[in-house]
């Protein structure tokens, strides 16, 4: 806790402030990108998305009070931004977000950054038929193994409640894979 | 139909890729885009801004005080300049001489009365020179 505190002085102060923060991007930019990935799905859009995420994170460093832990202050911004988008881009393309991520997954199989088999497919189309939460709940405990602690500490919910999310989650997942 | 259990597959993994370096490369463009580390620059006038503020209210003041003080005396000022009076009187007035004498006092009227001395000849030319002659023996 000692340490976050004096590496967020880093980031504070002006003269330590970039050095620090090439720490903080180099620490964060991979579970950030996979992160986002698991929501946006496509690599360019992650990408775009992973810049603002960071911008942000810059712009508001001197707005952090400390209140959270910086990794779950970053994760909310982070699942923000994603979010943001997708709906911004669904709502371009005037359709709904789930339209729009059930036609990024049909386009994965010829997409280069992805080789993902049959099973992999068919578990996104599994994913995006829960509700927002359960999906970004499941996507967060599953594949990013993040701990229920830490996903309480980003989303704002209780274990308990997270808990119940992800077996809710992972029942109607199964039911959707046994039946396609 | 065989039964999908998560717990009892292996770990499936997500299959998304990055391009080679991708994060290399991020953090390397993102550093570059931050700006330098400067010295904070701060213009003379954030500098001293409080002294501009008061030097410019000093000035403001100097300037209006004696513009409000001529305005008080010219507003508490009612005597009207005579030859205004004079001019107006002569010529913007409908009162006529009579109704003037009538507003004045004897004592004024005297000192009005002034005795004018004219030659005979003067008197000669006047006469000759104005036709309107009657007019003037009725004034």
């Amino acid at each position: 806790m000692q340490e976050e505190e004096e590496f967020i002085q880093q980031l504070l102060n002006p003269t330590t402030q970039n050095e620090a923060f090439q720490k903080l991007l180099l620490t964060y930019q991979k579970p950030l990108y996979n992160h986002i990935r698991n929501i946006i799905l496509n690599h360019d859009d992650t990408d775009d998305v992973l810049q603002n995420t960071f911008i942000k994170v810059y712009q508001n460093l001197s707005k952090f009070k400390g209140e959270s832990k910086l990794f779950s202050w970053m994760y909310r911004i982070a699942t923000n931004e994603a979010l943001t988008f997708l709906n911004q881009k669904a709502k371009r393309g005037g359709i709904s977000s789930e339209t729009l991520q059930n036609k990024t997954i049909d386009n994965l199989t010829s997409d280069s950054h992805f080789d993902g088999d049959e099973l992999q497919i068919k578990l996104q189309k599994a994913i995006i038929t829960l509700p927002e939460k359960q999906q970004l709940v499941f996507k967060m405990k599953y594949f990013e193994e993040l701990k229920y602690e830490q996903i309480s500490e980003i989303l704002g919910t209780s274990v308990g409640a997270l808990k119940a999310s992800y077996h809710h989650a992972v029942k109607k997942i199964e039911a959707f894979v046994t039946s396609n | 139909m065989k039964e999908f259990k998560l717990e009892n597959e292996p770990k499936i993994e997500s299959g998304f890729k990055t391009p080679e370096h991708y994060f290399e490369n991020f953090s390397k463009n993102f550093m570059q885009q931050l700006p330098e580390e400067e010295p904070k620059v701060i213009s003379l006038f954030q500098k001293n801004k409080k002294i501009v503020m008061m030097v410019a209210a000093v000035l403001t003041i100097s300037i209006l005080i004696p513009v409000v003080y001529n305005n008080s005396i010219n507003a508490n000022n009612n005597e009207i300049d005579a030859t205004a009076l004079e001019n107006y009187l002569s010529y913007q007035s409908n009162i006529n001489q009579y109704e003037l004498i009538n507003g004045l006092e004897a004592d004024e009227i005297d000192n009005i009365k002034t005795t004018v001395v004219l030659e005979n000849a003067t008197i000669e030319d006047i006469l000759a020179t104005n036709g309107n002659l009657e007019l003037l023996m009725l004034e």
